[in-house]
This record gives structure tokens, sequence and C-alpha cells, in this order.
């Protein structure tokens, strides 16, 4: 009997499984039954809306874990900085000239330096990094209040760049070579330092960030609300605004990001580099740089949807939990997968809207549906929805 | 920037009511104990730890300014009968394994001096509940569970003492509120959408039903849960409102209230379905934040929130207690975000602090004679009026939360500020250094000071 058990462990386990999956669509089936349609589109159409916000955080993740195959544990706090510098570009109305300069002169700085340090010593360099500081400067500082949005874009995405650039230049880089449990332990500690920074520079209180905001009511944009449907769906389902704009928003992201690791230089470079590191260097891809680039980039994706998610609920140091419930959406779509990430994310927001509908009593929907939905998944297919299949010869 | 901005504004306005405060040095309100032993030479601490940067933030992070403010003030006027006062405090930023690690240090790095000590959360509370009592640490805490004050079986008092009534007693009182009020809560029933944490639960017991059904208010059985990380809660407002709930009841803060208050002007049903919420729903951060939504009637949405005030609040201003909190946090110029409850009640705690150290120290002629249980036998015969009349500290033997409770809604006001704005056309409104207006939030009580329900079970 235990030997019989043993041989077809594998086969018996996918009974498991499958029965319980099973299971779970009977009882979800059961449970919807009594449900309004409206209620049903409602929950679709919000798991749809926060599962893009979920997919761009993941994104970021994946982008990351593409090239230097790292996972990435302080991507929410890299959202938390990247929304509060959007937020002190946002709602000043007089901007330090010398804070400005200092930002942009340290963004050029590591720029510049990304490959040696060495480069400080050309004249033609200097030049530009001067050019380039002169010019972020005045983007950041240009006119009043009224060019707030151009401040904040350049403020962040300088302050993007230079937190990539500075996490990878000392504390990833100096661990090429190193086990890459290493580089990973290496991003929990930088989480802790992103928290500190973020206390010390910002405080802990909420900031509003009113980009939603309909600028004849100074209030938040009104929802759609779809009433023309009301009678067919048996009540009112609504769509509301900046989940729509942060939705498309994340799906731009994905597709510039798609065409990017597709048809760009850099963008095949960084999948060459995420192959391997040696092989690739050896073949005269500057590895450094490009990972570089790489922490850019998902600094930038992580500004993206901290500037989102602060518009949409405010502000605080809780949004870098965000990462944390993108985890199973990383790992449902592929660790290494772009498209992964909207899938797993859009896949995520759905299920957990439904366990909410279904149960929101005892959390089914935060704490237990995503990672049913996952294990399910993983035994399947265990690199994920869309994960490159590894096979290693010996 | 726009923190200074909307100081300024507020004090402006508040400032307006009270001619002449900023000049006068107000006296202390409070009639604290006389000096019977000198303890020039010695030092107070006031120790304390919590969540300071997770997702009590919002609430917490103004004590330690106020702490700041009320050590500053004593030691500038030559301490407490010669002694100085001084804070240690840690941030626990929300989690279990810092509290329990900032309790141990702080107990072995100060086991002769610890035996007062300020906590923050109901979390801690109960993490700490069993220790503290082993330690004979006294604990003073604004809002407590009921597993905290009372244990598992909650008839086991310990050695926290909570100077609000326990957020389930809160809920009794507002039950009592909603059945006095059938113009207004015609059919009543409850539906809870809270935080999944103790905090959150809180309220949720079946002992808080049975007593609400009683009194002909109904109250859902099945609570809907959100995180704070939330970004859409239509899902959760919505089974509530399809399992027949009519008044929406949240323990949540900041960002929580105002997104359920949102969600309900998304749905059109602001006036349809009232909300309501624990003491700290009346908040400053709630009325700000709830404005990025308006009703259809221009007032920001959770205007007209219903929560409990179980002390007096910012805006009571002929209080000298409040006065002369106002007048601390304006010399010490104070952002807006920190003219919250936490920064009020922390000049009330540190001052409940000092009475009940110098009634200890009077009794046992020094400062290095006081144990955590003389600290306690003080406590348990304390009748005390916070900082002139903040709020009340009495506890009787067996109890170890606040007793008394009153029902306020929170409004914004009017340009007289003579009460509330009936629409945006006689709304105060002052200029936001981000672009645009802001409402200026107000909380009315509806209610005298009352007594709670006692409903631990």
């Amino acid at each position: 009997m235990t030997e019989s058990i043993n041989r077809n462990k594998r086969q018996l386990t996918w009974a498991l499984y499958i029965l319980a999956a099973v299971a779970l669509l009977l009882f979800m089936g059961d449970q919807l039954a009594g449900k309004k349609a409206a209620r049903i589109v409602q929950t679709l159409i919000s798991g749809v809306l926060v599962g893009g916000v979920y997919g761009l955080v993941a994104l970021g993740i994946v982008v990351i874990n593409k090239a230097s195959g790292v996972f990435n544990f302080a991507h929410g706090w890299m959202m938390v900085v990247g929304g509060m510098i959007f937020w002190s570009f946002f709602t000043v109305s007089e901007i330090s000239v010398a804070g400005a300069s200092l930002l942009a002169a340290a963004t050029m700085l590591m720029m510049l330096t990304t490959a040696s340090y060495r480069n400080l010593l050309e004249r033609r360099n200097l030049l530009i990094a001067a050019g380039g500081t002169v010019g972020l400067t005045a983007l950041m500082t240009v006119g009043g209040i009224e060019w707030r949005w151009l401040h904040a874009l350049t403020g962040t995405v300088a302050g993007a760049i230079l937190t990539g650039l500075a996490v990878e230049r000392f504390t990833i880089r100096p661990l090429i070579g190193q086990p890459l449990f290493t580089a990973v332990l290496m991003t929990l500690a930088v989480a802790e330092v992103l928290h500190g920074v973020t206390q010390i520079a910002w405080g802990t209180v909420e900031l509003d960030l009113p980009i939603f905001v309909d600028p004849q009511t100074n209030s938040r944009f009104k929802p759609i609300r779809l009433d023309a449907f009301r009678e067919a769906l048996d009540g009112l389902a609504i769509i509301r605004v900046e989940l729509v704009i942060a939705f498309v928003l994340a799906l731009l992201a994905f597709v510039g990001f798609i065409l990017f690791f597709r048809y760009t230089s850099v963008g095949l470079a960084m999948r060459a580099t995420s192959e391997d590191q040696q092989l690739a260097q050896s073949v005269g891809l500057r590895v450094r740089v490009i990972l570089a680039i790489t922490w850019a980039a998902a600094a930038f994706l992580a500004s993206i949807a901290g500037v989102l998610q602060g518009g949409a609920v405010g502000l605080s140091l809780n949004i870098s939990f965000v990462a944390l419930r993108v985890f199973p959406a990383v790992l449902l779509g592929g660790l290494e997968s772009v498209t992964g990430a909207l899938v797993g994310g859009i896949i995520i927001g759905i299920v957990e809207q439904f366990g909410t509908l279904i149960n929101s009593s005892q959390q089914v929907g935060a704490n237990l549906a995503p990672y049913v939905v996952l294990m399910l998944v993983l035994v399947i297919r265990p690199e994920g929805l869309f994960g490159e299949k590894r096979i290693e010869r010996i | 920037m726009k923190k200074l901005g909307i100081l300024l504004a507020l004090a402006l306005v508040i400032g307006g009511a009270l001619p002449g405060l900023a000049q006068d040095m107000m006296d202390y309100p409070s009639d604290l104990t006389a000096c019977e032993v000198d303890l020039t030479g010695e030092t107070i601490n006031i120790f304390h730890f919590g969540d300071l940067s997770g997702p009590y933030a919002f609430i917490t992070q103004p004590i330690v300014s106020a702490v700041t403010d009320a050590v500053s003030y004593w030691n500038s006027r030559g301490g407490v009968c010669g002694a100085e006062l001084a804070q240690i405090y840690e941030d626990t930023g929300g989690s279990r394994e810092a509290a329990q690690s900032a309790y141990d240090r702080f107990t072995s790095t100060y086991s002769d001096e610890l035996d007062l000590l300020l906590l923050y959360s109901s979390d801690d509370g109960e993490l700490l509940r069993e220790q503290l009592a082993e330690d004979e640490i006294v604990s003073y805490i604004s809002a407590g569970s009921i597993e905290s004050l009372y244990g598992e079986d909650g008839q086991t008092p310990g050695w926290l003492y909570a100077s609000n009534p326990l957020y389930i007693n809160q809920f009794g009182s507002f039950c009592q509120f909603v059945a006095a009020s059938p113009e207004v809560f015609p059919d009543p029933v409850i539906g809870f959408v809270t935080w999944p944490n103790a905090f959150g639960r809180a309220g949720t017991e079946p002992a808080a039903r049975e007593y609400c059904g009683g009194l002909g208010v109904e109250v859902l059985a099945d609570p809907q849960f959100f995180l704070p990380t939330d970004t859409d809660i239509l899902t959760q407002v919505q089974n509530a409102i399809d399992a027949g709930a009519n008044i929406i009841y949240t323990n949540s803060l900041a960002t929580g209230p105002a997104l359920i208050a949102g969600t309900l002007v998304d749905l059109g049903l602001e006036e349809e379905i009232k909300l309501a919420g624990v003491n700290w729903v009346m908040d400053t951060t709630v009325g700000l934040i709830g404005q990025r939504v308006l009703k259809p009637n221009g007032l920001p949405s959770v205007d007209g929130m219903f929560g409990s005030m179980p002390f007096l609040w910012w805006t009571e201003l002929s209080n000298p207690a409040v006065q002369f909190v106002y007048q601390q946090f304006t010399l010490n110029e104070r952002g807006p975000a920190e003219q919250n409850i936490a920064y009020l009640l922390s000049w009330g705690v540190v001052d409940a602090i000092i009475e009940t150290t110098l009634r200890t120290v009077n009794r046992m002629g020094s400062l290095n004679a006081v144990t955590g249980a003389d600290i306690r036998d003080t406590v348990a015969a304390m009748d005390y009026e916070v900082l002139g009349g903040l709020y009340h500290q009495y506890f009787e033997e067996s109890m170890r939360d606040g007793v008394l409770n009153r029902i306020a809604v929170l409004k914004f006001a009017n340009t007289t500020m003579t009460g509330p704005a009936a629409g945006p056309e006689d709304a105060l409104l002052i200029d936001n250094p981000a672009g645009g207006k802001l409402f200026v939030p107000i909380v009315v009580p509806l209610t005298d000071f009352m007594e709670v329900p006692q409903l631990r079970g």
C-alpha cells in the first residue's frame, strides 16, 4: 500500500489538487448564485482595475529579476520614496533651487559614473553633466505652482534614477559574483534603509496627493455610473476614474517594457545578462551598466506605482505593503515574464475581489484566495503561467 | 511647506476664537498634588513605545511631539518638584517582535526605574499583558481591547489602564444613541466595515450584538474587513448594504473612514447610509483626507459622520485644558497633521503620569522607593480630572477602562465659526497651499458625557 502510494505520489497529489479546485469552483458557484449581476460585474471591474496596479508593481519586481535574478524585497519602499518625491514637488509652491540642483547634480553624477568613475576625468562628460544639471534644475523649478506637473514628473524621474542607481552601485554591485541569496538579503537591508530615510525626510503622517482631482470642483473625479445597465444588471455598477487612469498608465508601461525588451539593444542585453552574467560579459556586454539601467528602470516603475497608489488612497508608509500583496502575482505570472506580471496582477486582483465578495468577514479575499490560486497554478506549472521552463544539461 | 500653510490657516481660524490667547501665557490647568518631597537632582522618565511608523503612524506620530513639548514645558519651569522630566521611547513600526524587543530592552536597561509605561495599541497591550503583571509595571494606554485589559476570559483585570472606554463599550453607547434617535435612524441595522486587526475587530463580539439587539438595533453578524492599503472597498461596502445595513460602523482611522465615506458617495448612498465609528474616526486627519470626495451637496464626504468622543476636543476652547494645549501647540509651532487626538491626549497622559508619580512619591517618601505595586495602589485610589478636565481618570477596583463617553458628529465650520456649515456656500474655506481650498473640520458633541454599557461579558 505504502509502496503504491509512493509510486503514484505525483498522480495522487494532482488528483488532490484537482479535487480541491473542483470543490472551490463548486463552492464559488454556490456562493455567487445568490448575488445580483451588478455585484458580480462590479467585482470583476474592481478586480481588473486594482489588478492592473498590482501588475505595475509586479512588473518592477520582474524587471529586476529578469536582468539579475534578484528578488527585490525593497520594491515597496522604492514605491514610497518615489511617491514622496513626487509629493514634494507637486504640493510645494516654491521649490528650493538649491535642493533641486542638488538632486539634479547627484543624478547626473551617478549616471555619468555608471560605467566607471574615470569618466569624471573627461572634460566632455563633465560638460554634459553640468548641462544636464542645469536643464533638470530648470525643469524642476521653472514657473509657479501651475507648472507643478512638470516639476513633479521631472523630480520623480530624477529621484527614481538616483535611487535605482544608488541602490545598484552601493549595495548590489559589490555583490556581483557572490551567491544570489546574498543579494536578495541585501534588498531586505535596503528596504529597511529606505524605510528609515523616508521617515526622516517626510515623517510618518498621511500626506494628501491630489492628482486625481477635477480642477473644476477640486474634488476627486466622479465615478462613471453605469446607469444605462442598471435594469439589465439589477443594480448599479460604477467605474472609478482614478483606477481607470492607473490601469491605463499601467498598460502603457507594460507595452513600453515589452517593446523595450524585445526591440532595443539594451533590452536584449538585459535579457542576455539575466541568462548568464559571466557569459554576457565575455561577449562584450557591459553587465554593470546593464544592471544599473535595470535598477533605475525598476525604481521608475516603483515611483509610478507609488504615485498612483498615493493618489488613490493617500501617501503613507503603508503603501510599501502593497508590494507584499503583489508577490503572489509575480510568482503566478512567472518571475521573468513581463506579460506574466500583468496577467498575474489582474488574476490576483480579480481573485481577491471575488474572495471578498464571497466572504469578507474571514478575509478570504486578501489572505486565502490568492494563495490557493497560486498553489494550484504552481503545482501545474512550477515556473508560473508565463515563466520560462529551465532545462539544465548535466 | 504645505503642512506649514495649513497649520497657519487652521491656527488662524481657531485662534480667531481665542483673542489674546497667544499673547498671555496660561497657567497650568491641572490641580496637581503639592510636593511633599524635594526631588531636585532626580529624573522622572516618561517611558513609551509603540507603532510610530506603521499602520497607526497617522495617529501616533504626534505622541512624541506632545511629550517633547510637555517635557520642555516642565523643565523650563524647574521641573516637577525639582525633578527633571525626560522621555525614553522607541518606534516598533507596528511589529509584535519589535514591541517585545523594546519591552525587553526597557525592562533590562531601566529595571529600577520602569514602574509606569505608556503603550499605544491594543495589539501591544495583548502581547505584554502577562509580562506587565509579572514585572509589576503599570501601563497607561488610551484605549485597549478586552483581552489586553481584562484577559482572555474578560474577567481578569491586569496592569493596563485605558483612559477611553473599551471599543466594545463605545459601540454599545453608540447603539444607545441610535436607539434614542429613531428620527435619524429608523429601523437601524448596523454593519461593520473595519480593519482586520485586534482594534478593528473590537465591537464585533456577540455580546455587543446581543446588547444592541436588546435596544432594537440589529447588528449584522459578519463584519466586512479591509486593509489600510486597499484602494477599492466597493465590494465590502456593498456586501454590508446587501446584508441590510443602513448604518456602517468602522474601527479604522485616517484613510479608513474616508475611504468608506467616499465609497458611499460613489454609490450615491451618502444620505441613505449613515457612517459611524470609534473615537479615532473623529480625528483631524479624517476631516482633511475626507475632503478628496465631495457629496452632491458640496460638503466633504465625511460630513455628518458619527463617532465617540470620550474626551474634550480641540474646538471646545472654553475649557482651560484645551486652551492650554492649544497654546502650547501654537508656541511650539507644531504642524497641522499633529493637531490630532494623540497630541491632545498625550498632554493629558503626561499630566496623569506626573500626578500618579507625585502621589506615590509623597506616600513612599522618595522616588527611588517607588515600585510598580505602589503606582498601582495610587492609580486604584485616584479620582482625577486630567489636565483640569481633558478627561476623567477613575478606575473602580475591577475596572481598567474609562466609563464615560459621548457621541459626536464630524462637521465642517461655517464662515462665522459659530457652528457647522449647512452647505458649501456658508462653509469656511481656507487656502490650500497645494492649490484649491480646504474645509475646516469641527467636532460637534451630540450628547453629554454618559456612562457606557459594560459589554465585555
